[in-house]
């Protein structure tokens, strides 16, 4: 069993250097290639229902991808190109929401979220360690009138 | 008249009142405390079975023998289709996949009647079973109709969407995800029913814990047979695109996982009652949001099939089931809230704590970028879109905090640990960590996820081995047994404890793969001449020939490409098009080359005409993708083992025996 | 708990409210606002089939007409069936108001398949422009979603409507009143 263990190990080891393969030998053209599939994926193929264009196989997708093309042939920026399928198809297009207007709501709502679950946890976790930390002896008489009323009905989840 | 369309509608109507008689008869009696009305109620569950499964066995007949005249069959099915895709019509449309819900849903209750300890919410959890259950016959029986008949009768149907029956793994996805989904109707039944009878404790959940961990086994083996099929169908070689459908299967996911965590807090500390109910309430109500989120057409996905009139049902179910589960935890708030304390944040209770806070911020960012567009809408009438890349940024920094946490929580004890061995954990971890972590950016990884990712494999496997040795290394000292002894017994005596070990490690290796795959991939649209070659990631593909297959109910037509590295022909791929007969559509079908280093995927991007000299494919080579189907694997084995009942198990269900006699005398 | 049932209520009202929102709007992907709604559209010079080489020469350079008269951009592709069946009301509005408004076709999402072009041109008897997108670059250009779209171009240079799906003679002869500011 545990030589199985090592064995896995030895695989997930393994697939580092496979990994960092993978980017050692990429040549002009590969470059190229990926990054118009990686602008492509920031980019809602028109025609279809939910597909990026980096990821559709639908006519204007390969379109809007050899246009991709054309543009970083010019010498255009990730941005510039973004940019211009924005003007062209609006906000829409765009896969990843502009971080300004109403979309902002989008990007701070999860940070709100995270900052908030947080919090509660904090403040939960600091009234449950006083509690810990208090002594036993003072009990009120609302709580021994409870106790005494749970005995009378007997035990209870 | 058709016969099988009237036998299939008559049992449907039978099962349609046995439910009802399950719901009515079951809480009437739970209300009185008639046993006899009780007792009848959960004879409901296996007369419903039965129904259900004769309704099932009545539409895959007609599906089998072309009978046109029941309109699923005329609307979903085709003489030509092979035998094995006229069996899974039946979940290939809404209509038919409702009849697969309803028919699990009924196996489900009908075991829980026969299994579930004899205890006070038994009665309600049955009845809340039967109601989820009249919802799910209801539909078919009354909305959906599946058995209508038709006239006049058609000799031929289009048969089932291209895009499902492409692919045998149509098979299993979708039935995966039912049983998945079904299975955690299982808890949330008995956590109402704890509400219902204002017994909140730990019951409610030792009574579940099986049924959850299979409701969690199989949604987590559908969503990656989920994935696996869109890397094999979708043809971009990916498998996970951040779409609707597949955000709202992932997450009842996230709550699930939460919640079988934070079970076991409250099963060791008593704490975190209320936070169980309302994550279990959670998890049934987003499968029921789901449902209706893509079989309405509300949102837009690639995974849509069909839209039908069941919306507005949906979404009436979902509106009752949230509103009253919801309702019944606020009515009795004041007896499920914690009273319990906390010795130390640095301890198992602990760092579960935290991880809930990272599944439920992420099941929240998830939700809100799914919705975001339909809010946006509704508030301003404008069109956006929420993809892949605010999801992939909203999620990935949770990701890292979670596997950061998977790693110290296990080695955490409970209460609080003491200082001198966290230290020393924490130091190897450590140490672990910055190995993997120097070692990938030596290897010339820079980005900085996939860095973070390897670290934190590093982080956690220092962390399984520490787990391993500190149950194995003193159980060395006091016998003369070997290691392999020591460890067999220990998995044997721990099952739930060594099962979830297989499980994080299974998610280790899917995290590498995921990294490798979507980090490393590289993409290419190539062109070559039939006959002639061009040159991929130290590969030479060459175009061999095209070819055009036709069987009776699909024709193909696609490129033979031989891969050559080295010269020698490593592999033969056949990228092609599926075109299935009576379907417009055409079915891009790629062929992979399976490798555990890295797939090389290729699909082609245009169609390939009688007349056409060359292939447009699309390369695609993916590093390690194989490891997240092997990692699910992994996953879903731990799962598994830590379900065959145990010492453990058996020792839980002896005290929960026991205690119950002592309360019921 | 009054309160607590309140917020409850109040929470579940308003994601029913939401996603009934959702039900009553139909599906997410349709009547997208055009990026260019009255803004100036771009000019574009394309090759026209040849039964337009008579009267225009050998490509259209919307150029010269953009910024002076209203225009009809009608885009349309051979595999597409809403195609078919706007073709004879377009043609039934150019014939009626081709003298106010021009009238350009475009052929697009449609690589390599000028033969199929030529007979749908052909079937419906076009006489109004027709040019070749070849490569879907004005596609792009224009933002399409789909075919059929038709833009209605005010004689200034701006959009005045984009229309997404087949349009009916009824539509057009509305858009081109608007467009010109005549009445009937």
């Amino acid at each position: 069993m545990k030589r199985a263990v090592f064995g896995w190990l030895a695989i997930v080891l393994l697939a580092v250097p496979a990994a960092a393969w993978a980017q050692g030998d990429s040549g002009g053209v590969v470059e190229l290639e990926s990054r118009v599939f990686e602008l492509g994926r920031q980019l809602r193929c028109p025609t279809c229902t939910s597909e990026s264009v980096g990821d559709s196989s639908s006519a204007i997708s390969i379109e809007m991808r050899n246009e991709i093309r054309d543009q970083i042939a010019l010498g255009k920026s990730d941005d510039e190109i973004l940019a211009f399928f924005q003007e062209r198809y609006g906000d829409w297009v765009l896969l990843e929401p502009p971080r300004e207007g109403i979309h902002l709501f989008v990007w701070i709502l999860p940070v709100v979220g995270v900052v908030a679950g947080a919090a509660g946890l904090a403040l939960l976790m600091t009234r449950w360690l006083a509690k810990a930390r208090a002594p036993l002896d003072d009990v009120n008489d609302e709580d021994l009138a409870r106790v005494q009323a749970a005995m009378k009905s007997g035990p209870d989840a | 008249m058709s016969s099988l369309g009237t036998l299939g509608n008559t049992t449907l109507l039978l099962a349609l009142a046995f439910s009802l008689w399950g719901l009515i008869g079951g809480a009437v009696g739970a209300i009185r405390r008639d046993r006899r009305l009780i007792t009848s109620a959960r004879m409901a569950a296996s007369a419903t079975f039965l129904a259900m499964t004769a309704t099932v066995a009545v539409m895959e007949i007609a599906l089998l023998t072309d009978d046109f005249s029941v309109s699923y069959v005329a609307e979903t099915s085709r003489t030509t289709s092979p035998i094995w895709v006229k069996i899974v019509t039946l979940w290939a449309a809404l209509e038919g996949s409702l009849l697969l819900w309803g028919w699990l849903l009924s196996g489900y209750w009908a075991v829980l009647s026969w299994v579930a300890p004899n205890t006070p919410l038994k009665p309600w959890a049955l009845t809340v079973m039967a109601g989820v259950q009249t919802f799910f016959v209801g539909v078919p029986a009354i909305a959906a109709r599946p058995f209508n008949s038709v006239f006049p009768v058609p000799l031929e149907g289009p048969g089932p969407n291209p895009l499902l029956q492409n692919h045998w793994m149509m098979a299993v996805h979708p039935f995966l995800m039912y049983l998945g989904f079904v299975g955690l109707t299982v808890p949330f039944a008995y956590a109402i029913a704890a509400l219902i009878t204002n017994r909140p404790g730990t019951e409610w959940m030792l009574n579940t814990r099986r049924w959850t961990l299979i409701g969690w086994g199989f949604l987590t083996a559908a969503i990656i047979t989920g994935g696996w099929w869109s890397y094999e169908v979708l043809g971009w070689g990916g498998y996970w695109a951040w779409d609707p459908v597949e955000n709202v299967s992932f997450l009842p996911w996230l709550t699930a996982t939460a919640f079988i965590h934070s079970i076991q807090v409250q099963e060791r500390r008593r704490m975190l009652k209320a936070w169980n109910l309302l994550l279990i309430i959670l998890t049934f109500t987003l499968t029921l949001l789901g449902t209706f989120l893509t079989r309405s057409g509300v949102v837009s996905s690639v995974h849509s099939f069909g839209d039908g009139p069941v919306g507005p049902i949906f979404l009436g179910f979902f509106i009752v089931a949230f509103g009253l589960s919801m309702g019944l935890l606020a009515w009795r708030w004041d007896h499920v809230r914690d009273r319990s304390d906390l010795d130390h944040p640095v301890s198992r209770e602990g760092s579960f704590l935290a991880g809930n806070v990272l599944f439920l911020a992420m099941t929240f960012a998830v939700l809100l970028g799914t919705i975001f567009p339909l809010f946006v809408e509704a508030a301003t009438g404008d069109k956006v879109t929420v993809g892949a890349p605010f999801f992939d940024q909203a999620t990935l920094p949770l990701w890292m905090g979670i596997l950061f946490l998977m790693g110290i929580g296990p080695l955490l004890p409970w209460r609080r640990a003491p200082d001198q061995t966290l230290r020393g954990n924490l130091l190897w971890m450590a140490l672990g960590a910055v190995v993997f972590g120097v070692a990938s950016f030596a290897f010339g990884m820079r980005a900085i996820y996939p860095l973070l990712t390897m670290t934190l494999v590093g982080w956690n496997l220092a962390s399984l081995v520490l787990l391993v040795t500190g149950v194995v290394v003193p159980r060395l000292k006091i016998g003369q047994r070997g290691v392999a002894q020591v460890l067999r017994q220990y998995a044997f005596e721990n099952k739930r404890r060594f099962g979830s070990m297989v499980v994080h490690f299974g998610v280790l290796v899917m995290a590498v793969g995921i990294m490798g795959s979507s980090a490393y991939r590289v993409d290419e649209q190539i062109r070559i001449d039939i006959g002639s070659s061009a040159p991929f990631q130290g590969y030479i593909l060459h175009a061999r020939d095209k070819f055009m297959e036709q069987t009776p109910g699909r024709i193909s037509a696609g490129a033979v490409v031989d891969l050559e590295r080295d010269g020698q022909i490593v592999t033969t791929l056949r990228p092609r098009t599926n075109v299935f007969a009576g379907q417009e559509m055409t079915v891009p079908t790629p062929s992979v080359m399976y490798r555990p280093n890295y797939d090389i995927y290729l699909n082609v991007a245009s169609t390939v005409g009688p007349e056409q000299d060359f292939v447009v494919l699309r390369a695609v080579m993916s590093p390690l993708i194989t490891w997240i189907w092997i990692g699910g694997l992994i996953a879903a084995l731990g799962t598994a083992y830590a379900l065959v009942p145990g010492v453990q198990g058996a020792r839980a269900t002896r005290d929960l025996k026991r205690g119950l006699e002592a309360s019921q005398t | 708990m009054i309160r607590r049932l309140v917020i409850v209520a109040s929470v579940t009202a308003a994601l029913g409210g939401l996603f009934l929102f959702g039900l009553l709007r139909g599906s997410p992907d349709r009547d997208i606002e055009s990026a260019r709604l009255n803004r100036p559209v771009p000019a574009f010079e394309l090759p026209l089939y040849e039964r337009y080489h008579a009267s225009f020469g050998p490509t259209l350079d919307v150029g010269s007409y953009l910024g002076e008269v209203p225009m009809i951009v009608n885009f349309w592709a051979s595999w597409c069936g809403p195609c078919y069946e706007e073709a004879p009301d377009l043609q039934a509005a150019w014939e009626d108001f081709g003298g106010q408004v021009l009238f350009v076709g475009v052929q697009t999402q449609d690589r390599g398949r000028q033969q199929e072009g030529r007979d749908f041109i052909d079937q419906f008897n076009l006489g109004f422009a027709n040019v070749i997108d070849d490569d879907s670059s004005l596609s792009i250009e224009y933002g399409l979603f789909g075919v059929p779209e038709t833009f209605f171009i005010r004689a200034d240079g701006t959009l005045a409507y984009k229309h997404a799906g087949p349009v009916t003679y009824e539509l057009l002869e509305e858009q081109v009143l608007a467009l010109t500011g005549g009445t009937p």
